[in-house]
């Protein structure tokens, strides 16, 4: 059916739902022709595989009761963005920018951190974040957040 | 609350509105731009109860993750058990429940579903203003249902009850089976009486009745879940869509609303609660005799659940909507990461600036509670 799509690999994964693996410059395309079958973006997940960064969508239909699984990965912490398919995607991808720093980029209308401080440094869920490096989170005037840290604890 | 002019020629007020707030549900933080009275733009800025629970998983050995899910959603612990994976017997390393436990799982997580409703719904009142009645009669009921609890498993809230090895901490004695029989032989009863406070006040009505509408396309792109999507005409429930534990046995409607307003988003959770109560008389009746907990997977706990390579998404149908649990396991004794798609959230609150749009500012609170935030879950 994905005819113009390049796909690198088609499986079923253990809990029976299809698994799509594509190069991520033809991700878009693939995403845009899910969209066009009914699918609704459900959640965007990025594991970090230690040497490459993995981002995967959970894709459902509500009429054919189907959920898909589409997998991408990075070397270079960018992946396009699909928040201009499904607005669902705004947070979804500031979060995975904010845990684990993959940079979701064209069409991205507010790519800044959802949880922490603009100015915390490292991303927490990557697998060489130093959990020793303590920082101190302060709020200024406008009561806005902010992120400090002592070089002397740990850093 | 803080208030400045804007910067820019629009002449709009920011009204900052939160953290610490009584009617945010725990710490939202609200930017708002009011033109006189009318809301033009709202930002909802989260993180303030931010702890990472995703990471805490994976710095723990599966079993032990467990308890971090209980505080995320904290009114409903028993639905952040089942779905975790393994919790509804998904993932392939896990060992399934047996069928007694399956049945004790969905009393325990629909009773649940009652409790957090009836939070939501007694809270709601006192955003609205109703101070007393519907609050401390809702939680009243709900101080029923923490008795089982506490009886099951000797916890009120953080239960902590469900296995991940298959099965559940206690059997059902005598005592907890008649606690729930006759919980449910006088609360519908309560039911009505606190359904009929709301819907038979005309303030209550009036601060609802086509406030925060939200329409069925706005509502799927924006991935909304659980009663906010049934609110808006569409008719999806994990249980039904994908019946997890015992669910396909069970005989239960999903309750619609085509409204799409506050208004609905009430009636649909009230609704919900009959539907539970009629789900929990069929299981309360059906429970099967035998073991309550997987035998083998006992001895693995003791000797740290080793998890499958692999990755599994679970999902289950929590109160506010799809509880989704991503896992990827690399063989070890620790998953190797764990994200959760928790439904207020990103989903649910995402959504709040196009509802607030042009609203009055009295009426932002009134949809934000209507949403149903827990920022347990919101934050993680």
């Amino acid at each position: 059916m994905m005819s113009l799509v390049q796909i690198l690999e088609e499986t079923k994964g253990k809990d029976g739902r299809r698994i799509i693996k594509v190069a991520k410059e033809h991700l878009l395309e693939l995403m845009r022709e899910l969209k066009s079958q009914g699918f609704n973006l459900s959640l965007i997940t990025g594991v970090d595989r230690k040497d490459r960064l993995e981002v995967v969508y959970h894709l459902y239909s509500l009429e054919k009761n189907t959920y898909v699984v589409v997998k991408t990965e990075t070397m270079d912490e960018r992946v396009p963005s699909v928040t201009s398919l499904w607005s669902s995607a705004n947070w979804d991808e500031r979060e995975q920018y904010d845990m684990l720093g993959i940079v979701f980029e064209g069409g991205h209308p507010n790519l800044k951190r959802i949880f922490l401080p603009e100015s915390w440094v490292g991303y927490p869920l990557r697998k060489n974040y130093d959990l020793s490096k303590v920082q101190y989170i302060n709020m200024d005037e406008e009561g806005n957040d902010y992120a400090t840290f002592d070089p002397n604890d740990g850093w | 609350m803080m208030v400045s002019r804007s910067q820019d020629s629009s002449g709009w007020v920011e009204l900052n509105f939160g953290p610490q707030h009584p009617s945010t549900h725990g710490v939202l933080r609200l930017k708002a731009k009011l033109d006189g009275e009318i809301i033009r733009e709202v930002e909802p800025i989260i993180g303030y109860l931010h702890r990472n629970a995703e990471k805490i998983c994976e710095l723990d050995y599966y079993c032990d993750a467990l308890i971090y899910f209980d505080r995320m959603d904290y009114v409903s612990a028993m639905n952040m058990e089942v779905g975790v994976p393994g919790g509804s017997g998904e993932a392939p390393w896990c060992a399934t429940p047996p069928e007694r436990a399956q049945w004790i799982r969905v009393i325990m997580a629909e009773l649940n579903r009652i409790a957090s409703h009836l939070v939501w719904a007694g809270t709601f009142g006192l955003d609205l203003g109703m101070l007393t009645p519907p609050f401390f009669y809702c939680f009243i009921e709900r101080e029923k249902i923490l008795n089982i609890f506490a009886e099951a498993c000797g916890s009120r809230q953080e239960t902590n009850y469900m296995s991940i090895g298959g099965g559940v901490y206690q059997d059902f004695n005598d005592k907890i089976i008649y606690m729930i029989e006759e919980f449910l032989s006088s609360f519908p009863k309560r039911l009505e009486e606190i359904y009929n406070i709301f819907v038979k006040n005309d303030i209550f009505i009036s601060r609802t009745k086509g406030v925060g509408v939200l329409k069925r396309e706005v509502a799927l792109d924006y991935g909304v879940t659980g009663p906010m999507l049934r609110a808006s005409g569409v008719e999806y429930d994990v249980r039904k869509a994908e019946p997890y534990l015992v669910y396909d046995k069970l005989n239960f409607d999903i309750p619609v609303s085509f409204k799409g307003d506050t208004l609905a988003r009430f009636l649909v959770r009230f609704e919900e609660m009959r539907q539970s109560v009629k789900i929990l008389k069929q299981a309360i009746k059906k429970i099967p005799d035998g073991p309550y907990f997987n035998p083998k997977a006992k001895k693995s706990l003791m000797t740290r659940l080793r998890g499958g390579e692999g990755e599994v998404y679970a999902r289950t149908e929590s109160p506010k909507g799809e509880f989704g649990v991503y896992l990827v396991g690399d063989g070890g004794v620790k998953p190797y990461r764990v994200h959760v798609r928790s439904p207020p959230m990103f989903k649910n609150l995402s959504v709040l600036p196009v509802l607030a749009k042009d609203q009055m500012i009295a009426d932002l609170i009134a949809i934000s509670g209507s949403i149903d935030l827990v920022f347990g879950e919101v934050d993680r």
